[in-house]
């Protein structure tokens, strides 16, 4: 599942990119805004959208650097909604660009080619590898990601990768959600935990 | 809809039931009878931009109020705030916490299974109860004294001094979302939890979840979006006037 956020001035732009985006199957629109709302950026920045689709007309000149801070910022897919004849104002900070004049069928399939090109993890979304599980075990079992690095002789940067595909996997993020998971699947018992607090 | 003084608040009410909890926050109660909005607002004596406010912010969750954010003292917005955070942790968590010990008796689950669950609340609740004393210690304390300043003649003898080191942005940027453990905690239900011998207490809890998630960020809507600005228009008026 992907989260929208859309950010569009007018009503009738931004209502039909709502229902544009409930046609997608996949995408679950989050929240509008219309562009003008103050400190905008760090709205959007706090939500981490997969898909921010923004009507670039809409933003007041102190949201005019959005795009390129949610480029820069995190891993979002950035859409613009322009006229034909604007393309060529469209920013780079953009990966696809969607026009006014353009049918619906044309608009959906935009967005759903957005859908399958976006990451392999997205669908692969089952079981975890037996590396995933090792490293699971002992994030449950209250390592840190550096304790586990040096206990299998990796960096730490491969545990934090680790650590991201699980919780991608599982859609469980904290510690203590991960030790019920442990637990529940019998991966630990509960008598080895490392008491923390 | 755009919920407005004229209108009758059981029309309201039949639009959005779910209102109800924060209509009792100011002391409205079922059985309020047939009259409009502003009239029970003048029979309760609350202030009735504010209530309006308050209760569009949480209909409408691409409600952005501007206009009216100035015509109620911060005071009044952090004693609903207060209330609210008294309902979530006096009210809600003691309640969904009795869920979860209650499907021990049905023996929906076994015991084991449902201690994480219980214990995992409790972590949760902790950290709610953290994010929430943050506020009430530090962050109401200086709006209270910045709106007291703001009121004085005289601004230098005033404890605004702070404006100068701390400022609300500050909070904005750190306010984080406790919703975390609470999304781990649906997942681990939906997903992961052995096959139950009776399907409703499962379902009931989970409904609760989402009922405090729903709440929760209908909550932090509002002190992102009317405290956070309305005590920014404070600062920058406290300045001006210091200069
Ligand atoms: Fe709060
Ligand atoms: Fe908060």
């Amino acid at each position: 599942m992907k989260h929208v956020i859309i950010i569009v001035k007018y009503y009738l732009l931004q209502a039909g990119t709502e229902e544009l985006i409930q046609e997608v199957p996949g995408l679950m629109h989050l929240k509008s805004y219309t562009g003008e709302e103050p400190r905008l950026t760090d709205i959007v920045l706090k939500h981490k959208p997969d898909v921010l689709i923004i009507h670039p007309d809409s933003l007041s000149a102190e949201n005019a650097s959005l795009p390129h801070k949610i480029y820069a910022h995190q891993n979002t897919n950035l859409i613009a909604i322009v006229r034909k004849n604007e393309k060529d104002r469209v920013s780079s900070d953009f990966s696809t660009v969607l026009f006014m004049e353009e049918n619906k069928s044309v608009l959906e399939k935009k967005l759903r080619e957005i859908m399958t090109s976006a990451g392999p993890n997205e669908n692969n979304h089952k079981e975890l590898s037996k590396r995933e599980i090792v490293i699971l075990k002992n994030i449950a079992l209250g390592l840190t990601h550096q304790e586990i690095a040096d206990k299998l002789f990796i960096s730490i940067h491969t545990v934090n990768t680790h650590r991201k595909n699980i919780n991608k996997k599982l859609g469980i993020k904290t510690v203590p959600g991960l030790i019920v998971y442990a637990l529940l699947n019998h991966l630990i018992q509960m008598d080895e935990i490392k008491d923390k607090d | 809809m755009l919920i407005q003084k004229n209108m009758k608040l059981a029309e309201v009410i039949h639009h959005d039931h779910t209102l109800v909890p924060i209509i009792n926050r100011f002391g409205i109660h079922l059985g309020f009878g047939n009259d409009n909005i502003a009239e029970i607002c003048r029979k309760h004596k609350i202030n009735i931009d504010f209530f309006v406010t308050i209760l569009n912010a949480f209909h409408d969750a691409h409600y952005f109020p501007q206009k009216q954010l100035r015509n109620f003292p911060a005071a009044l917005l952090i004693d609903y705030l207060q209330k609210a955070h008294h309902y979530f942790l006096d009210d809600k968590i003691p309640e969904i916490a009795g869920l979860i010990n209650k499907m021990a008796t049905e023996y929906a689950l076994d015991k084991t299974t449902i201690g994480l669950l219980s214990n995992f609340f409790t972590g949760y609740s902790k950290e709610l109860k953290k994010h929430i004393q943050y506020e009430e210690e530090t962050i109401y304390p200086y709006v209270l004294a910045l709106e007291k300043a703001q009121a004085e003649r005289n601004p230098d003898k005033n404890p605004f001094v702070r404006v100068n080191n701390f400022s609300i942005s500050d909070y904005e940027t750190q306010h984080e979302n406790v919703e975390e453990k609470l999304f781990d905690l649906k997942n681990i239900i939906i997903k992961y939890l052995p096959e139950p011998k009776d399907d409703k207490p499962g379902y009931r809890l989970l409904r609760e979840l989402f009922t405090l998630d729903k709440e929760l960020n209908e909550h932090a809507r509002i002190e992102d979006l009317i405290l956070v600005p309305k005590v920014k228009a404070m600062e920058k008026a406290l300045k001006n006037k210091k200069e």
